[in-house]
């Protein structure tokens, strides 16, 4: 748009040197700009405002079901010794649609970033087959405690190359797990990271249980995010609130996989809950909101005193605003 | 017999000329059905950007419309708008998905903060937000009377007004002495020489933000070399008889078509300021300009002088009007449907037209009083109209 620049402005106050009186002119035009009075519109919040953005007005991709796979986790398993659990993860390049008609040229787990939720009990074994079938060298780095040769940092499996990984599945908690292939930076927030939860071999109290892992997507490349999500799709889960009993505890396993940005967060509107930071330990919080660095993650439990809708989002309003953002639907 | 080979062989001529072109169309052709394969031979074939080039933003009462336009070769689809970073929904006045060189009006309802700096993003199909950032967020005005009524009266005050004045000094220099007379000349040409300048260098400030789809600095160049053509082609039916050089009222005239263009540049940045908040509608400004246009009443009024002729009251308010009306004119663009291109070509135009009446002053001047060009009065005279322009610009800076 044409701008006036101070060329012209310069050329317009010429004749200054001729009146210096203009001068005092000039004060009292800026004065006129100070002293107009900050005014609002008066609007129908509702009508367009962000915060309402729920159902149909929400600007998300996709079904009421599609991430089903991603919110809710394989069913934890009784502790049994000996037993082997084995998963397959394949790495891909794939285009997926992050938010409404904007692709994103990821690199992917299984076809989804995040990738699928991997979960064994406290000493299970787990095989975990990679097939690397991207066209860039992957590894798949797990947080938790194995072998050093396990640990999917000097193993480094080229496109079209094959790993298994195996270790005994310890300590009990929620962990995570990401690719540790160089350029670090570029291999995570392209897509290659998932949930992780290791289940103890005394078991949780029974709940309702969801997984979400927090991210955001560079889709211009200027080392910032342009969408964040949980589990993929900007705003999902306003277009789709998380239906959830008020009678059965809610089980959250929250993790942060966000790039560029230092810290995430997770606040929840009209209630409160406990937070155990990783998963493990006796320490319990009782808060609204958890804040968490880039691979941090903890435990939730959170116990209904309502029906009704709550919102849920990043504390930090920018990521809230692009796209972290959802609903529980609270029923009886 | 001889006529008809002759006929024939020119007929041939001619057919021999559009060889090229059919043979430029089968190629062109044969390159366009052929695809990609030859960025596939080389090897490489980039990305385009995919960024789009907002036009304009305008504000109205818990709406903002953004004017966006696909500057680049392939399609572009409006995916996702953002305001100061936060996805908002958004309608679509136009087509989502953009061939080359084509608009949509991206139409957000939203509860702007008046006076605050706002940022709203257009993000494409592949993720790549373009950002426009406009400095304070104030209503846009609609084509009303009252806005009509208001850039008009901005118009009068900085572009006819002024000129009006500046012309009253014609009784003045009819009576001043001859080389006296030639440094005023001298001083117009300076003074356009200087305007001149800044138009050019304005316009390729213009240019340097349009997308390159829409022209490089060949389109300022199309500009000065249409309008500085226009008016030696204009001066030269003035001239007629009189052997190529023009003066008196004819020069008076060509001076006030060069302003007249530049003021319309000048009423065009003014009024597209004013609409987009980047200006505080001040009485600083207006008088600013005022009184610094009665320069260039006294420009216009000084080729008159010299002319001997006496000007009817009519050919002077025709003059003031040449000059000054376009101001009024350029107002209305910029405060309603402006844009870069349409900035960049005008004041290439400005540009061109401030440097041809130099060139035609100076011609004048050196037919009239050859020694007179060489003398200190005329050198004095346009160092003067330069200095006094660049000083003052200095000390208002």
């Amino acid at each position: 748009m044409p701008k006036f620049t101070r060329r012209r402005l310069l050329a317009g106050a010429a004749p200054l040197v001729a009146v210096p009186v203009l001068g005092k002119l000039a004060f009292d035009g800026n004065a006129d700009a100070a002293s107009r009075t900050l005014q609002t519109h008066a609007n129908d919040h509702a009508a367009h405002g962000h915060a309402a953005m729920i159902g149909d007005s929400a600007p998300a991709v996709g079904g009421p079901n599609d991430l089903d796979a991603l919110l809710y986790p394989p069913p934890a398993l009784p502790y049994e010794p000996g037993r082997v659990r084995e998963y397959t993860l394949r790495a891909t390049d794939q285009e997926i649609e992050i938010a409404p008609g904007v692709f994103f040229p990821a690199w992917t787990y299984n076809g989804t970033v995040p990738g699928p939720v991997i979960r064994a009990t406290e000493d299970d074994l787990l095989r975990v087959h990679f097939v690397n079938a991207g066209s860039h060298p992957h590894t798949i780095h797990f947080h938790g405690i194995h072998p050093a040769n396990m640990d999917g940092v000097f193993e480094v499996v080229e496109p079209g190359g094959e790993l298994t990984y195996e270790f005994p599945a310890k300590p009990a908690g929620m962990h995570l797990y990401h690719c540790h292939a160089t350029p670090l930076k570029k291999h995570i927030h392209k897509g290659l990271y998932g949930a992780f939860i290791i289940d103890p071999k005394v078991p949780r109290a029974p709940a309702q249980e969801l997984v979400m892992v927090m991210n955001g997507f560079d889709t211009d490349g200027d080392g910032g995010n342009n969408f964040y999500t949980v589990n993929g799709r900007s705003f999902y889960y306003a277009r789709y609130p998380i239906r959830v009993r008020r009678s059965e505890k809610v089980r959250l396993y929250l993790a942060n996989l966000t790039e560029f940005d230092l810290v995430n967060s997770l606040h929840l509107h009209g209630d409160f809950f406990r937070h155990q930071p990783t998963g493990t330990g006796d320490h319990w919080e009782y808060t609204d909101t958890v804040m968490q660095c880039q691979g941090q993650r903890g435990v939730i439990e959170i116990d209904f005193a309502n029906t009704g809708l709550f919102m849920f989002h990043a504390h930090q309003s920018e990521f809230a605003e692009l796209g972290w953002m959802g609903f529980f639907d609270v029923v009886d | 017999m001889e006529a008809n080979v002759a006929r024939r062989g020119e007929l041939s001529w001619r057919l021999w000329a559009l060889v090229p072109v059919v043979l430029l169309a089968l190629a062109v052709g044969g390159y366009v059905a052929s695809g990609a394969s030859l960025a596939g031979l080389i090897g490489t074939n980039p990305p385009q950007a995919d960024e789009f080039d907002i036009r304009r933003v305008e504000f109205k009462p818990g709406e903002i419309r953004i004017r966006v336009t696909n500057p680049q070769q392939d399609d572009l689809t409006i995916a996702s708008v953002t305001v100061d970073d936060a996805i908002v929904p958004f309608l679509l006045d136009g087509p989502g998905t953009l061939g080359r060189l084509r608009s949509s009006t991206v139409v957000v309802p939203f509860d702007w903060v008046a006076d605050d700096p706002i940022a709203v993003g257009v993000t494409s199909s592949t993720g790549i937000e373009t950002v426009e950032e406009i400095p304070a967020a104030v209503e846009t005005p609609g084509v009303t009377a009252g806005a009509f009524l208001g850039y008009g009266i901005i118009g009068f005050l900085v572009g006819v007004l002024p000129v009006a004045l500046g012309l009253l000094w014609l009784p003045s220099l009819r009576r001043v002495e001859q080389r006296w007379l030639t440094a005023f000349m001298a001083l117009t040409a300076g003074l356009l020489a200087f305007l001149g300048v800044e138009a050019l260098f304005e316009a390729f400030e213009f240019q340097a933000v349009v997308p390159g789809a829409f022209g490089g600095p060949g389109l300022v160049l199309l500009g000065l070399a249409a309008s500085f053509l226009t008016m030696t082609f204009v001066s030269g039916r003035f001239s007629g008889s009189s052997g190529g050089v023009i003066g008196g009222a004819a020069l008076a005239l060509l001076v006030a078509i060069g302003i007249g263009l530049h003021n319309f540049g000048e009423g065009l940045a003014i009024g597209t300021s004013f609409a987009f908040g980047q200006l505080t509608l001040g009485s600083f400004l207006i008088v600013g300009f005022m009184v610094h246009n009665v320069t260039e009443g006294l420009g216009i009024a000084a080729p008159a002088a010299d002319g001997g002729v006496s000007l009817s009251k009519a050919r002077l308010a025709a003059l003031v009007a040449i000059a000054g009306v376009p101001t009024i004119l350029g107002a209305w663009l910029g405060g309603f449907v402006a844009n870069d291109v349409l900035a960049a070509l005008f004041f290439g135009a400005a540009a061109g037209a401030a440097f041809e009446v130099v060139a035609e002053v100076v011609r004048y001047v050196g037919r009239r009083d050859p020694a007179g060009l060489r003398s200190a009065y005329a050198v004095g005279g346009f160092l003067s109209g330069i200095a006094i322009m660049y000083a003052t610009g200095l000390l208002a800076g």
